[in-house]
C-alpha cells in the first residue's frame, strides 16, 4: 500500500513531518542548517539517495482574506527523501549508515533513536504522508547508474579528443585499454 | 481574474519570505539543482477533486509525460496533507482550517527562468493544481505567479542531491552515450582495426550530440 502511493518506477519518494519538543526549534534549525553539503554529507553514505531536504515548518504562509490563518502550535521537522529500491532497506541504513541523523531527529516528539531499526521504521512510517503524485525524470535509472553513466560520459569525451588523428591499429589497442580491459575488471 | 500579492497579505509570516528574484539560501541549493517547497491551502470542497485528479494522473503515461514535458526537472512531488501528523504529548495537536497542498520540485534552477514556461504553457494544469486555492493569481501574466511562488516558498534547511552538477539533459546524454559505449565494446569484441574504426566512428557520429 505503501509503494502504491509513493513509488513511480524504481523510484519512491518519502515525505515526513515530526513536530519539534518545544523550545529545540533553534537547535534543530542551527544542526540542519550545518550539515555538511554535497560529497561531504552524511546522507551522501545512502548510495541509493538521488536527493533528499531537511527543513523547518514552523509557520505557515497567509494567502490574505478570506483565508482564516492557520497558526501551528507545533514546529515540524520536514524530511523529505527520493532514493531506489525498498523503504524499509532504506531506513535501515539510515539507522545504519547515519548516526548523524540523531542530531536532528532526537529533538522530535516520540523519537525512538536509531539502535532499534524496527522502533525506527514505525516512527518514520507513522510520521509519513503519502505522496499523491511523483514525477521522475529519468525513470527507472538509480544513482549509480547516473553516476557511472556520466563519468563514462566523461572518459569517451577524453578518449575521442586523445585518439583523434591516431591510425586504425593504434585506435583500437588504446580503445581496448581504456574501455574493455576496464570493463573486464568490473 | 489575476491577483496581485500585496504586503498586508504576507504578514503573519513575511520574516519567512524572501521576495522574488532573492539570492536563494543554501537550503534550497546545491550545484546546479534547485530544490522548490510549496505548502499552500486548498478550499476544502476542492481537496477531493484535486486528490482524484492527481491519483489518475498518476495511471495515466500521457499525464506523467504531461507533468515532465520540462525536461529540467529531475523529481517533483504533490501531496495532499489533510492533517499533521500527531505524535502525543508534549505536541499539541494542530487541527488546520485547510487541507494543504504540498509540493516539492528538484530542478535545475534557478526557478524563476522557467515560470514563464509553466505560466505560457501550461496555465490551464496551474490553475486546475492550485488555482482552487486562496488568492492565487492565475496564470498568465507570470509575474504575479512568480510573486506567489516567492511568498509561499519554504526556506532554509538543508539539500542534498548525488549528482548536483549534472543537470537531466547531462543525465539522459550520459546514460545515451553508456548503452551506445556499452554496444560499441559488444559488437568490437573480434573486430578487425578497420572493420574497428568504421564502428568507432559510426559510434562517434551516433552520440556526438550527447558529449
Amino acid at each position: 500500500m505503501r509503494d502504491k502511493h509513493n513509488r513511480t518506477g524504481t523510484a519512491y519518494a518519502l515525505t515526513t513531518f515530526t513536530a519539534i519538543l518545544p523550545g529545540h526549534v533553534d537547535e534543530v534549525r542551527a544542526t540542519i542548517e550545518g550539515v555538511p553539503r554535497g560529497a561531504d554529507s552524511p546522507l551522501a553514505r545512502l548510495t541509493q539517495l538521488h536527493t533528499s531536504r531537511l527543513q523547518i515548518f514552523d509557520k505557515l504562509v497567509y494567502q490574505g482574506a478570506p483565508q482564516k490563518y492557520d497558526e501551528l502550535k507545533n514546529a515540524y521537522l520536514v524530511f523529505t527523501a527520493a532514493f531506489d529500491g525498498d523503504v524499509d532497506r532504506f531506513l535501515d541504513d539510515v539507522a545504519t549508515t547515519v548516526p548523524e541523523a540523531d542530531s536532528w531527529w532526537r529533538h522530535c516528539v516520540a523519537y525512538p533513536g536509531l539502535a532499534d531499526h524496527g522502533a525506527f521504521r514505525r516512527w518514520i512510517y507513522h510520521n509519513q504522508l503519502d505522496t499523491s503524485l511523483f514525477g521522475v525524470n529519468s525513470q527507472n535509472v538509480s544513482v549509480s547508474q547516473v553516476k557511472e553513466s556520466l563519468a563514462a560520459r566523461e572518459r569517451v569525451v577524453q578518449f575521442a579528443i586523445a585518439a583523434q588523428g591516431l591510425d586504425a591499429t593504434s585506435l583500437q589497442q588504446r580503445f581496448t585499454e581504456t574501455f574493455m580491459k576496464e570493463k573486464a575488471g568490473h | 481574474m489575476n491577483t496581485v500579492v500585496t504586503e498586508q497579505r504576507r504578514t503573519p509570516a513575511r520574516a519567512a519570505v524572501p521576495s522574488a528574484g532573492a539570492t536563494p539560501v543554501p537550503g534550497n541549493r546545491l550545484g546546479r539543482l534547485f530544490c522548490l517547497t510549496l505548502f499552500t491551502p486548498i478550499r476544502r470542497q476542492w481537496a477531493p477533486v484535486l486528490s482524484a485528479a492527481l491519483w489518475i494522473a498518476k495511471w495515466v503515461p500521457f499525464a506523467q509525460k504531461h507533468i515532465l514535458q520540462f525536461n529540467f526537472i529531475h523529481f517533483v512531488r504533490w501531496t495532499v496533507v489533510r492533517e499533521m501528523p500527531y505524535n502525543g504529548a508534549p505536541q499539541v495537536r494542530d487541527r488546520l482550517n485547510y487541507p494543504y497542498l504540498f509540493f516539492e520540485s528538484n530542478f535545475d534552477g534557478p526557478w524563476q527562468h522557467y515560470i514563464d514556461a509553466f505560466a505560457y504553457v501550461i496555465p490551464a494544469d496551474i490553475r486546475f493544481v492550485w488555482g482552487r486555492g486562496i488568492a492565487f493569481p492565475g496564470p498568465p501574466p507570470a509575474e504575479p505567479l512568480k510573486a506567489w511562488i516567492a511568498m509561499n516558498s519554504m526556506e532554509g534547511g538543508s539539500y542534498y542531491c548525488a549528482y548536483p552538477e549534472a543537470s537531466t539533459r547531462m543525465v539522459a546524454s550520459a546514460l545515451t552515450v553508456r548503452t551506445a559505449l556499452d554496444q560499441l565494446i559488444a559488437d568490437s569484441s573480434g573486430m578487425d582495426a578497420t572493420d574497428f574504426k568504421a564502428r568507432y566512428e559510426r559510434f562517434l557520429c551516433d552520440v556526438q550530440g550527447h558529449l
